[in-house]
């Protein structure tokens, strides 16, 4: 006797709940991911180590130029209100000098931002941030 | 004389096209995009073209206009703040802090945040600057 056997069909997978997944997924990046482009300034690096006290020589042969921002936010470099191109035409000339950068507390972000940017276009490396501190 | 009509089956609709679709758009979300902690208030960044590539990671500081404050999108107070920086620094003391400060809010809170970081120990502080493509 021969016995017959039964056809087996093939697990049948459905691809519905995955497409369900990939689309809240998708959905999920869409809404919760932001597309600016951004940039960064570093301020404080490994290195720059904090001594106030440590005196100055000044016979390193460095010449330091100093650039302050006052409450509008405008660069005076050497007693003039400069532009930020007028200023990096200025500094092109004295690429491996230290710049000091004094701005008012008064002055916004994007005016020391736009001294920042001046002294990088002209090559300058060797810069610094600097602010008074109240008196005690 | 009847002719027998063909019965006529639906046509066949694949998903996999669809599937493919929403793959590619998925994987293309997931890389382009960048997931960060929303400040409760509106931050514009200052523009620059001196800026450097922003890596991900770290924590980032928000300043808005006024001068008001927020750690990973909470708002809080200079003093907690400064705290919650010194904790995360026992954590990992390579702590990456970024600063996203409006470009129109004033360096008196900008610059002394800086300096206080840097007294708590912080040695990687960067300010984020979007590029002026002007």
């Amino acid at each position: 006797m021969r016995i017959a056997r039964r056809n087996r069909n093939s697990a049948l997978i459905t691809l519905t709940p995955l497409v369900d997944v990939m689309l809240i997924l998708l959905v999920f990046f869409m809404v919760t991911s932001t597309y600016l482009d951004l940039d960064m300034i570093p301020m404080v690096e490994k290195g720059d180590e904090l001594n106030p006290t440590a005196p100055s020589t000044g016979t390193d042969g460095i010449t330091t130029l100093l650039i302050s921002i006052n409450a509008a936010g405008e660069a005076r470099f050497q007693g003039r209100t400069v532009t930020a191109s007028a200023l990096a035409e200025a500094l092109r000339a004295q690429p491996d000098a230290q710049v000091l950068i004094l701005p008012s507390g008064f002055a916004n972000v994007q005016g020391l931002v736009e001294v920042i940017e001046a002294a990088t276009v002209a090559g300058i490396t060797n810069l610094r941030v600097v602010r008074l501190k109240a008196a005690q | 004389m009847k002719l027998k009509l063909r019965k006529k089956s639906p046509p066949q609709e694949t998903i996999v096209s669809l599937i493919d679709v929403v793959f590619f758009l998925l994987v293309f979300f997931m890389l382009v995009g960048r997931m960060d902690a929303t400040s409760p208030f509106n931050v514009t960044p200052p523009e620059s073209l001196a800026g450097e590539d922003l890596p991900s990671g770290g924590t980032t500081v928000a300043i808005g206009i006024n001068g008001q404050l927020a750690l990973d999108g909470t708002t809080i107070s200079e003093a907690g703040l400064l705290q919650s920086i010194a904790r995360q620094l026992t954590a990992n003391p390579d702590l990456f802090v970024r600063i996203n400060a409006d470009g129109q809010s004033r360096l008196q809170k900008l610059l002394p945040l800086v300096s206080k970081l840097e007294q708590e120990g912080v040695r990687n502080v960067v300010l984020v600057v979007t590029p002026n493509l002007q």
